[in-house]
Parts: C-alpha cells; sequence; structure tokens
C-alpha cells in the first residue's frame, strides 16, 4: 500500500476528527493521547516531522474507525479498500536520513494501542450516534469514490534519494560507492568526485525574448520551489525533485548551481552527509563547479557531523586549488550564528590556528557632500525625542504586538447605524456564515495542500511547500479577511491573486522571524537603540541611528528575498480559487434554513475592455446587500498600512529597515522588479549611507493629530459632507438612480436617454464612493491614533524621492491629511517663531504671492481679527479660512496663532505646528542652476530680490513680445489672441515642461485654459493653442537657453544609449544607483486550468530591451528628481547635525516655526554646495565608462553607434555665467 | 500641384486610378493644417482597367502614406456596378423617390448613378478634395442632391470636445437635412448606400451595432437601413450561425439577432478574385421587446461577449459566471440540453436565452453584470 493512498485515507480521518477546532474538546482529548506516547518514544524527533507524523497518528485513528464501520456492519463500505490501509508499508524511503522515519516499535506500538483506542471510541460513539452516522456515511461514499479512481490505487512513486548520473565515470564512481559498508567511504568520496572535472556545458542556444523569460520563469519557480521545501522541512522533497530534474536531459538544464546549493544547504543543516554527497556528485555530473557556498554547505556539514580531520582537509585543499578562499566562506556567505559555529568547528578540527576573520570596521562615506555629515568633530545636536525610554519601550511592545497579528482592526468613524432588528438578524447571519466559511476554506485548503503534494512527488514544482508556509488557521483567516475587504463591484481576478501571494510573503516573513528567535534578539537590541533616542537616556558620544544601531553588534542575516512574481502570482491564484470553490451560502438569505440551495459567493465574471478580457471576481448581489445592511462598524488594516506606534528600525542596508518585522523595500518599485535591488546590493555599502541616514531620519520625525481640527471634520464627515472643502458626502447625498419600473408606453428613444443618464449618475456615485472611501480610512486611522504618537517610516522611488509608507495617513495627502497632523515633538516659537506663523498662514490663504515678506506679516496682522474669529468659531464665525487656497492648513495655523499671541509671552508657547517652505519651481531651479543661465535664475529666484518673481508671468510676458511681433507682421492667430496670452494660460505648461512634456501634450492643456475663457473665439482654437505652444517653447528657449541646451542633451543621450539596448543608468550625486525601469512589455502566460489562465505583462525587469520612447523622454525629468532628492537630503542630514525636526514632501520642506531661518540658511548653502559639484561632467564620465565600451566592437554600425554615444556624451552643454553664491542670500529661494 | 478632379470626364477618373492600384491625389492646400498632405486612395476595380489620358496624374508625386486613422476609403469606380447597385436599392417603380444617404461618393459614380434612376442623394463626403466636382453633378437637379463635408463614419464621436470636422453630430446632420424621426415600429426612414472603408470594417460594425441596441445616433430616428459594399470575408462572419461555426461570433449574433440581412448583389474583384457582397440591413421591427430594450441591451452584449469569451465551454458554465439564477433550471427553461456548448445555439436562442433570464420572476438578482466593471461604449 502506498504512500499517496496512506495519505489520502488519512485525510478522511482528518475530516473525521475535527481537531485543533473549537466545540469539541473531548475529541482533542483523543488526539492528545494518541499522540503523547508516540512522540516520546520517537528515536530523535524533529520538528519538521510533524506533519508525517501527524498523518501516522492519523492513519492508525483511521483503522480504528474502519473498525467501527464495519462493526456498525455498514452495507455498502467497501472491505476490500478499507483492508488496503496497510500502515507497515508506509514509505522507507521517504526521507533519507533514518530520524525522519518513524522507528519500527512504535508502529507496533500503534498497533498494540489500536484495541484500547476502539473502546474508547466506541464510547463516545454510543454518546454521539446521529453524528458518526453521518460521517459514517460520508466516509463510506468517499472510500468508495476513491475505490473507483484508479489513478489512486496505482502504486506511487517513491521520492527519489540516488540521482541518476548521465556521466559514466561519476556513475561508476557512485556505484563504487554504493557497493561498499556505508559510514566509512562516504567521507572518501567526498574528495574523490571534488577531484572530479566536471562535465563541459553545451553551449547555450539562441533563444527568442519569449522563451527567455518562459525559461527563466521556470527556472525561478525551480529554485523558489526548493528554498520554500527549506522552510518548510521537505529536504527529501527538494531533494527528490532535484534527482527528478537531473535525471532528465532536457529538464537538467534548468537546473543552476543555485540550486544545488540550496539543496545541499538543507542537508547541511540536518547533517545528512551521505544526501549532501549525492548532491555533490551531481553537481559535478551537471558541469558545474562548485562554489563558496557549496563548500560552505560541505563544511557546515561536517562540523555537525563530526567528520575526521582528512576529510576536511582534503576538502579544504581542494577548494584552495580552485581559487577560493577559506575566509570568504566566513565573509560573503550568508550564514546564521549557528551556521557558522557548524562551520568553524569544522575549520578549526583541519586547522587549529585559524582565526575568524576580523569584522571590517563600518565603512565612512567619503562623498565630499557628505563630509560634514560624518565628520567626528565640530559641534553636533542631534535632536532627541521627547518621550523617556520605559514610555519608548511600551510603545515598543505595542507595535511588535500589532506586527506578530498582522492586521489591525480598528472602530470605523462613519455615522453608526442604528441597532435596528433588521441590523441585528444581519449581523448574525454574517456570523453563521462566517463560521460556515472559516470551516470550508480549512477543508477546502487541506485537499489543496494534498493534491499539490501528489503533484511535488511526481516531480512538478508545485505550490505544496508553500501553503506549508503558515498554518492553516492564519491561512483561512487570511482569506476570510480577504473576501471582507473584497469591493462590492468586485475586483480583478489578477489583483487579488498577487495581493494574496504578497500577503502571505508578509506573513511568512513575520512567522519566520518569531519561530527563529529573532524577535527576542531585536527586542534586546531595540531597548539598547533606544538609548539614543530616549529623552531621559545618554549615549557615550553623539552618533546617527544607523551607526548606533550597527554599532550594538553584527548584523543578522539578510532577510529572505520577495518571491519572484510568477511564484507569488501562481500561490496567490491557487488561494484565490480556494476561496471561491470553499465559500457558499443559501440562495435565500431571508431565510436560510428553509433553503437547502447553496449558491457560490463569488462568481467568476469577465469585464471587456477593447479586445482586452479582465476576469473579476465578484459577490453575490445578495452578500453585497447583507454588508451593507449590516453596516459592521469596524475595519481592518494590514499591519504595514498603518503608522508606527514606535520609531522605525534605522535603514541599514537595501532590506533591513522600518516596520520592526514586516518586510520592506528600501526602493518601492512594480512587484517583480529585481534590478533597483540587484543594483542597491552590489554598490558598496557606504556609497548608501547618505539615503538610509535620510530615510531613518525621516521616519524618526514623531507625530500626532491635530484633535481639534479632527472633531471638525469629522462632524462635518458624519453629517453631509462638504465637498467644497475636501470632506466627501456620503451616498446618500447623492441622487439616487430612479429604478422605478417604467409605463410600458415609454418611447424606445426615451429609454435610451434614460439608460444614459441612469450610467451617468451610477459613476458620479461611483467616484463619490471612493472618495467617501478613501476619506472614511483617513479619517478612521486618525481617531484610532488620535490620543497616540506615532512614526511614519519612509522609503523612496527609483529616483530618491523618499515618502511614508503607510498609505493612507501621512503628510503627503491632501489640505485635509496635512492638517490633521502636527509635529508629536514641541517647540518654543522663540522671538521670531510668531512671525513665521503669520507669514506661513499668509502662504496658505494664496494670497499675496508676489508680495515680500514684511508685506505678508503686515496683512496677517491686519486680518488678526478675521484670524482669531476661524479659530474660536471655525463654523459659525464670519469663515474666512474657507475661503482660502488650502483650507484646513490654513485653520490649524489659524487655531495656533490664536493659541500664541494669548500667551502671556508668545516666545515661550511651545508649538507643535510644522511650518512650510516651498520651492518655486524646483525643477527649473534646477535646470537654471546647472545652466548658470542668468535670465532664467532670476526668474525662478535664485537671485536675491525684494519681491518675488513669478516664472509663468516672465514666460507669458516673453510669449506675450513674441506675439506681437507676429500680429505686426500679419499673423492671423497673432492677432486673435490679442489680449488672452495670461499667465493662467501658460502656467500648467511652463510648470510640467521640466517633466518632459511635449509640444503635442502641451498644446492640449493650452488648448484647456484657452476652452475655459469664454470670449476666446472657439474656432481658433487647434491654432492659437499650436501657436502659443510653440511660442511658450521659444520663451523657454530665450530665458532659459542653459538649460534647454541640458535638457536636449540628456534626451539625446539616453536616446542612444537605449538604441544600443541598454536602460539608462546614473548615479546621484550622493551615490544611490539608478536605473529608469522603462523596458519594452512582454506578456508571460501563466497556465491555464482553475478558474482562468492568467497573463501579465512585465516590462520592468532589466533582461529586456529598453523601452526606447520611454527612456528617452523620462531621462531629463528623472535625472532632475534625483537632483532635487540630493537636495533635499542634504538638507534633510545638515538640519538633523543642527538639532531640527526636518521633514519634507519632496520641494516641500518642514520644520518648527522656531528653526525655519535655520532650515532656510542650510538648504540654501546645500543647494550651492550640490551644484557647485561638476554635475554634468560627473554624470557625463559615469555614462561614457558605463556605456562606452573599451573594447573596439567587431561590426561597423556598433563601432559607429558607440562613437557617435562617445561624441554625444563628451559634448557637456557649457554652462552661463549665473554666479551661484548669489542664491545664499534670495529670499525667496524657498519661502 | 492641385489636381482638378472635377475637371475629368468621370467615366475615365477613377477607373484610370486601379490600374496603379494604389493612387495618390494631393489633398487641396488652402483648407489643409498640412498644406502638403497626400493621401492614398484605393478604387474599387473595373472589370478592365484603363489607362489615364491625363498626364497630370503621373506626375504626380505618388506614394505618401496616409495618416487616416480610419485607413483607406474605397471608391466605387465602376459605372456598371454602379447602375446595377442604383438600379437595385431603387426598384423597379420609380415612385415614390427614395431618400438615400451615400458615405464617401468620391468621384461621384454612384451618386450619379442613383441620381439618373430618379432617387434624391444626400453626398456625404470626409473628403473636401472631392467636393467641388459632387456639388457639379447636382447643378440642374433641382436640389435632388446635396453635397456635405462629413464623415458618416465619424459620426457621434465619443469624448467629450468640439467635434471637429468632417466629424459630426448626428443630430446637426439630420436637423439641417430636415429629417424627423419616426418610431421603431413605423416604416424606414431613409437608407443609406455606400462602401465600408477598408480594414475598419468591423470597427464600424462594432459601432454601429451599439447605437442600434441603443437607439441612439442615427437609430434615434428610426430603424435606417443600410445598404452597403462589404467583402467576403467580413460579410461570411456576419452571416455565420452553428452550421459553420469557426466563423461564428459575437458580430454575427448581435446583427442577426438585430437585423434582417439580405444579399442583393455579388461582384468579383478582378485583379485579387475578392468577392464583394452588396447587402441590405434592415433593422428588425420586433428587435425590442419588453425584455430587451434600450435600457438592458448592454446585459445583452455583455452576456453574448462572455459565452464567446470561451466558446468551447458548456453555456452551463458560462451561466454560471452570467446569472445567480439556477443555470439548469434555464437551460430547461429555453430547452437546451447540458452539454450543449455555445456554438450550438442559434442568435435567435440567445435573445431567448436573455429573456428567459431577464423575465424571471424568482430573484431580485437576475445578473451579475455590473454597468462598472465596463470599460468602452458606456455612455
Amino acid at each position: 500500500m502506498a504512500v499517496l493512498w496512506g495519505r489520502g485515507v488519512a485525510r478522511l480521518g482528518r475530516g473525521l476528527w475535527p481537531s485543533g477546532r473549537p466545540g469539541l474538546p473531548t475529541e482533542e482529548g483523543t488526539l492528545g493521547g494518541l499522540c503523547g506516547p508516540r512522540r516520546s518514544s520517537s528515536a530523535s524527533p524533529r520538528e519538521q516531522d510533524q506533519d508525517r507524523r501527524k498523518d501516522w497518528g492519523h492513519v492508525e485513528l483511521l483503522e480504528v474507525l474502519q473498525a467501527r464501520v464495519r462493526q456498525l456492519q455498514a452495507e455498502s463500505v467497501s472491505e476490500v479498500t478499507v483492508n488496503r490501509v496497510d500502515v507497515a508499508r508506509l514509505p522507507e524511503h521517504g526521507s533519507g536520513d533514518g530520524g525522519r522515519q518513524p522507528p519500527a516499535e512504535v508502529q507496533t506500538g500503534a498497533e498494540g494501542a489500536t484495541p484500547a483506542l476502539f473502546v474508547h471510541w466506541a464510547k463516545r460513539l454510543d454518546k454521539d450516534k446521529r453524528i458518526q452516522q453521518m460521517r459514517r456515511q460520508r466516509l463510506e461514499k468517499q472510500l468508495q469514490r476513491r475505490a473507483q479512481n484508479p489513478g489512486f490505487s496505482s502504486e506511487p512513486k517513491r521520492l527519489h534519494v540516488e540521482p541518476r548520473l548521465l556521466s559514466t565515470q561519476l556513475t561508476t564512481c557512485l556505484q563504487g560507492c554504493r557497493r561498499e559498508v556505508p559510514e566509512r567511504p562516504w567521507e572518501e568520496q567526498l574528495a574523490r568526485v571534488l577531484q572530479e572535472a566536471p562535465r563541459k556545458l553545451s553551449l547555450d542556444k539562441k533563444q527568442g525574448q519569449q522563451l527567455k523569460t518562459r525559461f527563466a520563469n521556470r527556472q525561478q519557480k525551480i529554485l523558489a520551489f526548493l528554498k520554500c521545501c527549506l522552510l518548510t522541512g521537505h529536504q527529501s522533497l527538494a531533494h527528490h525533485l532535484l534527482v527528478t530534474h537531473h535525471s532528465q536531459g532536457r529538464s537538467q538544464k534548468l537546473l543552476t548551481l543555485d540550486m544545488y546549493n540550496t539543496v545541499m544547504l538543507g542537508w547541511a543543516r540536518q547533517g545528512a552527509f551521505r544526501e549532501l554527497l549525492y548532491v555533490f556528485i551531481m553537481v559535478k555530473d551537471a558541469g558545474f563547479s562548485p562554489d563558496l557556498a557549496s563548500y560552505a554547505a560541505a563544511l557546515q556539514c561536517m562540523g555537525r557531523q563530526d567528520q575526521d580531520v582528512g576529510t576536511i582537509k582534503r576538502c579544504l585543499e581542494q577548494m584552495s586549488q580552485e581559487g577560493l578562499k577559506l575566509q570568504e566562506v566566513f565573509t560573503a556567505v550568508p550564514l546564521c550564528e549557528e551556521e557558522r559555529a557548524a562551520v568553524l568547528k569544522a575549520v578549526l578540527k583541519a586547522k587549529p590556528t585559524f582565526k575568524l576573520p576580523e569584522r571590517p570596521p563600518s565603512p565612512v562615506n567619503t562623498s565630499k557632500l557628505l563630509r560634514d555629515v560624518y565628520a567626528k568633530d565640530g559641534p553636533v545636536s542631534y535632536p532627541k525625542l521627547h518621550l523617556p525610554l520605559e514610555t519608548l519601550w511600551d510603545l515598543f511592545k505595542q507595535q511588535l504586538r500589532v506586527e506578530l497579528a498582522s492586521s489591525v482592526r480598528l472602530k470605523s468613524v462613519e455615522r453608526p447605524v442604528a441597532e435596528s432588528k433588521e441590523v441585528k438578524r444581519a449581523r448574525e447571519t454574517l456570523k453563521a456564515l462566517r463560521l460556515q466559511w472559516e470551516k470550508a476554506l480549512w477543508e477546502a485548503l487541506q485537499e489543496t495542500k494534498e493534491r499539490l503534494e501528489r503533484e511535488a512527488h511526481t516531480g512538478l514544482p508545485s505550490m505544496f511547500p508553500f501553503l506549508c508556509l503558515l498554518d492553516e488557521q492564519e491561512m483561512v483567516q487570511m482569506l476570510l479577511q480577504a473576501l471582507q475587504a473584497l469591493p462590492t463591484q468586485g475586483e480583478s481576478f489578477m489583483g487579488l491573486a498577487r495581493d494574496l501571494g504578497a500577503r502571505t510573503f508578509g506573513r511568512h516573513e513575520v512567522r519566520r522571524q518569531q519561530l527563529g528567535g529573532q524577535v527576542e534578539a531585536l527586542k534586546r537590541r531595540y531597548r539598547q537603540y533606544l538609548h539614543l533616542l530616549a529623552s531621559d537616556s545618554k549615549v557615550p558620544e553623539p552618533c546617527l541611528p544607523r551607526q548606533y544601531w550597527e554599532a550594538l553588534g553584527a548584523l543578522e542575516p539578510p532577510q529572505e528575498q520577495p518571491w519572484p512574481l510568477p511564484v507569488q502570482v501562481e500561490l496567490g491564484r491557487l488561494l484565490a480559487e480556494i476561496l471561491v470553490q470553499a465559500t457558499k451560502m443559501p440562495s435565500n438569505l431571508a431565510k436560510p434554513r428553509d433553503c437547502s440551495r447553496l449558491v457560490p459567493l463569488l462568481y467568476h465574471v469577465y469585464s471587456f475592455r477593447n479586445v482586452y478580457q479582465i476576469g473579476f471576481l465578484k459577490p453575490h448581489p445578495a452578500y453585497v446587500q447583507l454588508l451593507a445592511t449590516a453596516a459592521e462598524p469596524t475595519l481592518t488594516f494590514e499591519a504595514v498600512d498603518v503608522p508606527m506606534l514606535c520609531p522605525p528600525l534605522p535603514w541599514t542596508s537595501p532590506h533591513s529597515g522600518a516596520f520592526l518585522l514586516s518586510p520592506t523595500k528600501l526602493m518601492r518599485a512594480v512587484d517583480g522588479t529585481m534590478h533597483h535591488q540587484r543594483l542597491l546590493e552590489n554598490c558598496p555599502p557606504a556609497a548608501l549611507h547618505g539615503a538610509l541616514d535620510t530615510l531613518t531620519q525621516l521616519g524618526n520625525c514623531a507625530w500626532r493629530v491635530n484633535g481639534r481640527v479632527l472633531d471638525l471634520v469629522l462632524e462635518l464627515f458624519q453629517d453631509k459632507g462638504c465637498p467644497k472643502l475636501g470632506v466627501p458626502a456620503p451616498p446618500s447625498e447623492v441622487a439616487p438612480p430612479h429604478e422605478a419600473p417604467l409605463p410600458s408606453s415609454t418611447g424606445l428613444v426615451c429609454k435610451a436617454e434614460l439608460r444614459r443618464e441612469l450610467a451617468r449618475s451610477l459613476k458620479e456615485a461611483r467616484e463619490m464612493h471612493s472618495l467617501r472611501a478613501d476619506a472614511l480610512y483617513r479619517l478612521s486611522l486618525a481617531e484610532h491614533l488620535r490620543d497616540c504618537v506615532f512614526w511614519l517610516p519612509h522609503n523612496m522611488d527609483f529616483r530618491g524621492r523618499t515618502y511614508p509608507c503607510p498609505p493612507h495617513f501621512n503628510h503627503l495627502g491632501n489640505d485635509l491629511a496635512r492638517a490633521l497632523l502636527e509635529f508629536a515633538q514641541g517647540r518654543p516659537l522663540g522671538p521670531h517663531g510668531l512671525d513665521w506663523l503669520k507669514i506661513h498662514v499668509v502662504n496658505l490663504t494664496g494670497l499675496k504671492k508676489r508680495e515680500p515678506l514684511q508685506v505678508r506679516r503686515a496683512f496677517a496682522e491686519e486680518v488678526m481679527s478675521d484670524i482669531l474669529d476661524s479659530a474660536d468659531n471655525p463654523m459659525t464665525g464670519r469663515k474666512w479660512w474657507m475661503g482660502s487656497e488650502e483650507p484646513w492648513q490654513t485653520l490649524a495655523c489659524c487655531m495656533e496663532i490664536a493659541k500664541a499671541v494669548r500667551t502671556s509671552d508668545p516666545a515661550t508657547y511651545v508649538s507643535h505646528f510644522p511650518v512650510h517652505q516651498d520651492g518655486s519651481c524646483n525643477g527649473l531651479q534646477h535646470y537654471a542652476a546647472l545652466g548658470r543661465d542668468s535670465v532664467g535664475a532670476a526668474s525662478v529666484n535664485l537671485e536675491p530680490s525684494d519681491v518675488p518673481q513669478d516664472v509663468y508671468s516672465d514666460v507669458a510676458a516673453q510669449v506675450e513680445v513674441f506675439r506681437r511681433q507676429d500680429a505686426r507682421r500679419g499673423s492671423r492667430v497673432a492677432q486673435v489672441l490679442e489680449g488672452f496670452v495670461t499667465r493662467k494660460v501658460v502656467k500648467q505648461t511652463v510648470m510640467t515642461v521640466v517633466y518632459g512634456v511635449t509640444r503635442f501634450g502641451g498644446r492640449l492643456q493650452i488648448e484647456k485654459r484657452l476652452r475655459e475663457l469664454s470670449d476666446f473665439p472657439q474656432e481658433f482654437l487647434w491654432e492659437a493653442s499650436q501657436y502659443l505652444v510653440r511660442q511658450v517653447f521659444r520663451s523657454l528657449q530665450e530665458m532659459f537657453s542653459g538649460s534647454r541646451a541640458i535638457q536636449h542633451w540628456l534626451t539625446e543621450s539616453a536616446r542612444l544609449i537605449s538604441h544600443m539596448g541598454s536602460a539608462v543608468e546614473w548615479v546621484t550625486p550622493l551615490g544611490i544607483p539608478i536605473i529608469q525601469p522603462y523596458h519594452q512589455e512582454i506578456k508571460i502566460k501563466q497556465g491555464g486550468g482553475g478558474l482562468q489562465s492568467i497573463s501579465y505583462s512585465i516590462n520592468a525587469d532589466s533582461s529586456l530591451k529598453p523601452n526606447k520612447l520611454k527612456q528617452r523622454n523620462g531621462f531629463p525629468p528623472n535625472f532632475i528628481h534625483s537632483l532635487d532628492s540630493t537636495h533635499m537630503m542634504l538638507t534633510a542630514l545638515h538640519c538633523y547635525r543642527e538639532g531640527l525636526t526636518f521633514v519634507s514632501v519632496h520641494d516641500c520642506f518642514w520644520t518648527h516655526a522656531a528653526d525655519v531661518p535655520i532650515m532656510n540658511q542650510v538648504c540654501r548653502e546645500q543647494f550651492v554646495r550640490l551644484h557647485s559639484q561638476p554635475i554634468l561632467q560627473d554624470l557625463s564620465s559615469f555614462l561614457v565608462s558605463r556605456f562606452c565600451s573599451s573594447s573596439r566592437p567587431q561590426k561597423l554600425s556598433q563601432r559607429l553607434e558607440d562613437s557617435k554615444l562617445r561624441e554625444t556624451l563628451l559634448a557637456v552643454p557649457k554652462p552661463g555665467a549665473f554666479d551661484l553664491e548669489r542664491v545664499k542670500r534670495s529670499t525667496f529661494f524657498f519661502s | 500641384m492641385w489636381i482638378p478632379v472635377a475637371g475629368l470626364p468621370p467615366r475615365l477618373t477613377l477607373s484610370s486610378l486601379v490600374g496603379a492600384g494604389r493612387f495618390c491625389i494631393l489633398g487641396a492646400g488652402a483648407a489643409r493644417r498640412k498644406p502638403l498632405q497626400a493621401r492614398n486612395r484605393r478604387g474599387l476595380s473595373d472589370s478592365a482597367p484603363q489607362l489615364c489620358p491625363d498626364p497630370d496624374f503621373r506626375k504626380s508625386p505618388s506614394r505618401v502614406k496616409s495618416k487616416s486613422t480610419l485607413g483607406f476609403n474605397r471608391y466605387i469606380t465602376s459605372r456598371r456596378l454602379a447602375e446595377t447597385m442604383a438600379q437595385i436599392v431603387c426598384g423597379k417603380q420609380k415612385t415614390p423617390p427614395h431618400l438615400f444617404l451615400e458615405c464617401n461618393p468620391g468621384p461621384g459614380i454612384l451618386t450619379q448613378a442613383l441620381l439618373e434612376v430618379g432617387a434624391k442623394v444626400v453626398a456625404l463626403e470626409s473628403d473636401k478634395t472631392f467636393i467641388p466636382h459632387l456639388e457639379s453633378l447636382g447643378k440642374n437637379l433641382e436640389g435632388k442632391l446635396q453635397v456635405i463635408h462629413c464623415d458618416f463614419f465619424k459620426m457621434d464621436p465619443k469624448g467629450t470636445g468640439a467635434i471637429k470636422p468632417p466629424a459630426m453630430a448626428s443630430q446637426d446632420l439630420f436637423q439641417n437635412l430636415g429629417i424627423e424621426a419616426v418610431p421603431w415600429k413605423a416604416g424606414i426612414p431613409l437608407k443609406i448606400i455606400g462602401t465600408f472603408p477598408i480594414r475598419s470594417e468591423r470597427k464600424i460594425l462594432w459601432k454601429l451595432i451599439h447605437n442600434l441596441y441603443s437607439c441612439t445616433s442615427i437609430y434615434k430616428y428610426g430603424r435606417i437601413e443600410l445598404n452597403v459594399l462589404i467583402y467576403e470575408k467580413e460579410f461570411q462572419k456576419l452571416m455565420a450561425d452553428p452550421r459553420n461555426p469557426d466563423l461564428y461570433q459575437v458580430l454575427s449574433v448581435l446583427w442577426q439577432v438585430a437585423c434582417k440581412i439580405e444579399v442583393l448583389h455579388k461582384e468579383l474583384l478582378e485583379p485579387s478574385q475578392e468577392k464583394l457582397y452588396f447587402i441590405q440591413i434592415t433593422p428588425c421591427r420586433n428587435l425590442f421587446t419588453e425584455n430587451l430594450t434600450p435600457m438592458n441591451y448592454q446585459v445583452f452584449i455583455h452576456m453574448v461577449k462572455h459565452c464567446f469569451g470561451k466558446r468551447k465551454c458548456r453555456l452551463l458554465d458560462h451561466l454560471r459566471s452570467l446569472t445567480p439564477l439556477d443555470a439548469k433550471d434555464i437551460l430547461r427553461q429555453i430547452g437546451k440540453k447540458k452539454e450543449d456548448k455555445v456554438t450550438n445555439l442559434y442568435p435567435q436562442d440567445f435573445k431567448q436565452l436573455f429573456e428567459t433570464i431577464q423575465s424571471s420572476k424568482d430573484c431580485a438578482y437576475r445578473w451579475l453584470y455590473d454597468d462598472r466593471l465596463e470599460g468602452r461604449y458606456n455612455d
């Protein structure tokens, strides 16, 4: 009898035996009784065996039950079938090492226990006859079905242990060792195997892009399977798969050294030397030469096995012959503490004098720009948090609890519905349904697992180990959560699959750290780390959080990489399918008892968009209705979507930082993009310090909710909303589409009209709904965090721009979101703080934009009564704040001013309010500085001036000059445009020109503006907009000649680079490596079957050809963005050194009112320092070294391209005559 | 450089273009934004292509690629074909004279034929080049011919914003022509005659069928009859049913349910041996019922699209993703078997299926269809 059989039936047993579920405690007791003695008698229990052993328990239990079944004289139970369950013939080769196999005496012992258990069961059975009867029938049915299924009764394959080799020479050597007595010769064998020359590898044939990608996908899948097997303790399965693939010529090509190493590592961790050797033989057989990781695995295994010196010595000799250094095993191979110890043990045996390589002192960034930041001398006053150590420690424990739970449930701020009878009933129905689904999902999960395990046994890299990563209960909970979060109009199948895959990974990461004891280590370390930040503790010498964290000890081994996209999607698809199959609901929800017909809860429907056909999962309309009626007052968020309750972990490497346990990427990217990560990992660690420290610092800013503003917003929100103030109205405020039956006399045309109207109102309602949901999330989170201090961990995009990780509630949002936040740490206003608050409130209103600061301040004093009135009676007073450009922030500022002026001495008033300083047209500022354009620099406020300059008006004026010339010359369009060339018309185009807007897009923008002018003759729209956009570009060319030249140079370089077939890469002045992730899309189709085939397009993989157009058009704006992010980082780091609280929204810098002057000074200094660097020269030489080949290419065409590229890259545009130092004295540069 | 097309004798003009296969006429500079834009034209072949007598044609610069979104227009250049068509559509008796909207008459050979048999013609020409010539055709006919610069196939474009000529709003056009809307069940208000542009036949068929089911655009004015020339390949797809399952598709179902399609004439194109069908498409008087209305036609279209998304599947499986109702029950009601596949259903069966579900009484939720998931022809 077979493994499959055993297992298949075992599942039945499990079905009969609802262990682990509440409500049946007596049976749980039985389980304990059964397993208890077995566990203790097992010779060497290993954790990963537990699953297997459970199955054993089930088999035995099944026997008992079968006895019961027989005794109850079931008529049609197939006796034959039942008898075939044969425990003794369970796999002997199921695993490699003896420890994995239940010892013989356990089996007999179990059989001996049968009668006693039977009696026990009989008693239970009598008590519970009715249930048992049902179960029995189910068992019979299923047994019959199994018996009829021929695939099942066939002898299943055993797991392969011994490799089948392709090289005869190695085969003989393998046979040789098989014949000899075990134990001793294995070690000899290793040395011999090591000396074998690897087989010649056949050269890869040329493949098409599509094929190549598919091939790579399969490889990724296998590797992910093997790695995952290791994590879940299915080494023998991984080995089996490797052997299966290895023995087939065609699939062997798929295998890489990484895969062999992975399996080897698995055996090494177990100390299974024989299996390790098998893999080693296979490596040689496949034609690879073992690398450091392979040797590390071998040494580790030998360390664990306590091998004799000779073998180890030979191994080390071989290693040095291949040019691998022993030291590097400890530095280059990621090993955890325990593994390292095992390797060291082996090495010390052979070389008693060996010393572990010293950890090199962490390198210090030597970049010119950062020299000041990392200078040891000079005045340093790093800020501390305002909270004492113990408070922070409590906060940390809270956050840890949240992350361990993976999700946060919080109360919704939607106005609660009255608890009517109807609502109560709906909630009860939902609760009952959820219980049913939980059970159904659990069963479906079991079933799928078994099916996939069988698949894995046939040598397919199935998803089996991935499903074992989380325990079933957690998986089921996750699925239920996904179900609850499903939007009522449905979600795309692909989206859900991706999401589920990603969530599984996140949860698994948390579990892994929990089980691996890393949480404990983290706790210890974090407590020490808090000494740096807490207000009541001291550290010996001031240092940055990252430096302090690094000094606390060696870095832990890198976290697990996210799974490749195909794997993630495949797993998600599987889970989504389980969700669809398992969840059912009664067809009539009103009377669930009467109606026995069950209908699916989720339907797989298609939506048609042009030629695309997109699969959606859509909940049953009755369920949607039920949810709406129940109006449950809770919201569930993933732990990573909520701000943190304690200071985030400092970023120390591209993959560790931010959240405590949940994995976070340093550089955010589309799922499945690996090249950013690869670039970051390959660059020297010190080069990233600037970025890491900035992100750490931005994340370390403590926030709190502005309670008074929140109260006001909530009041509006729960009432009728106020779209004018950015508080969306509830759906009930939208005119509901009338669905009343039409009289039959209604004409067809009339019906058509009605339909269109209906569609319009539906669309409107939909937009309202999404706005409302967005606000609901934000406000609920704000309410949840009302009395807390919280932190927003940051990461960056591929250009280095920084963003907070929690998506719903952060300072990057709209006016409302920003008004809700203030610094948790307060600072006295000091002598000038109040003035800055006044200026800030005027800035927020959007009035007095072109007036100097004194005038703004004077204006604020003029309207002080309005300001105070707004603060005191925001909703009932004169409502001055509502007329502002940013009403909510204005209101918050009014309140702060009111509080400050009413204290006896405003200078001592402790303010929490962030004051902003905005760059004026920041993109053009950087261009103007790069090109040293005098005219341009003056118009974007790089030049000191009494009043702020406005580049849009300047451009409009320049356009007007050109227009007048043309009009005089008789151009019809120019004449028509008389009086229409205004700031407003050109503003958007000028603003976006930096970001690469083309003439085409610019024309559309201007056309839109002109259309808004009622008195403009509409028939001239096209010509006029065409004319204007040309003039705008011409004016910019005139004013920013240097900048335009740079823009052209960048574009041309990118065009040539992408023409050569590479994506454009560069390094920011701070040292962050950047690559543009625009590639030609390629469609990946993942096998059919199941609900739908999945296909998705990838365009971010660096192995693909670049998308030339996007690379070309994207380079100038992306380069400028990388510069503005550099400027922000420099400002942030220097402000930190000065002890300031600093956050940024790209080109808008925030700090306390008292510190604005310091921040302004730092900001200007850093801008000058940044642009004093030869930025373009550096870029040019980097691009030349990266993209121009050093050797002369063979083909003439290539040679031509190469020389053209080199020529272009070296022709860096000459800068103009603007004196950069003047920026330092410009008031309105950032204001 | 401008070529006076109007000056050519009609018999020689366009048939001469066929000799070159592709032909190029310079656009009239004054009216265009790109003054020297040239367009390719492809004429329909006469059985005996003739050489062009006018030397100007050979001198003209050739092979400038057209950027027209709808691809090439086709023009009828054979006098014989034009006469046949005119006779067919006007019938033998000459009373009452029908009103024809002719799409893209080009050189006006069919226009002339129609006028000769006594019809009243409105020529909708998208290319300004031809307009003077067309206007000259109707000189002595007391307003029997009206020429309008308009592209019939770009009528009522989607999206907001000003409509740029030659696109036009049907409302304006019909108002100018003084055509009143007639109820659906009444007769045929007017006939359209013309040729589908090459390469965009399917696009236009989709657009028209949406307009038809929703009673918008031209179909707001009643059951407008189309008389069009169409390639054999497209025609076969249009007329396909379970007897030729390989060609059977969504458009076949939608058109056959909505209209009566009749072949009036077949024509063989000489050089390419391709067949052209002259067909008449008349919307059915009884298309709309209590259950299928312009209110819910989208659900019907979605249903058919869904079914043909996996055409080899059983209907039963499709029903399970279309409606929460009991699929087997519905099958029983329309008299289909469990193992019936999509391609076994005749177009009328789809209508019946739709109406059965739509009229079902036992459940408040008949469809899983959601307006919000659809993309294109929503409004």
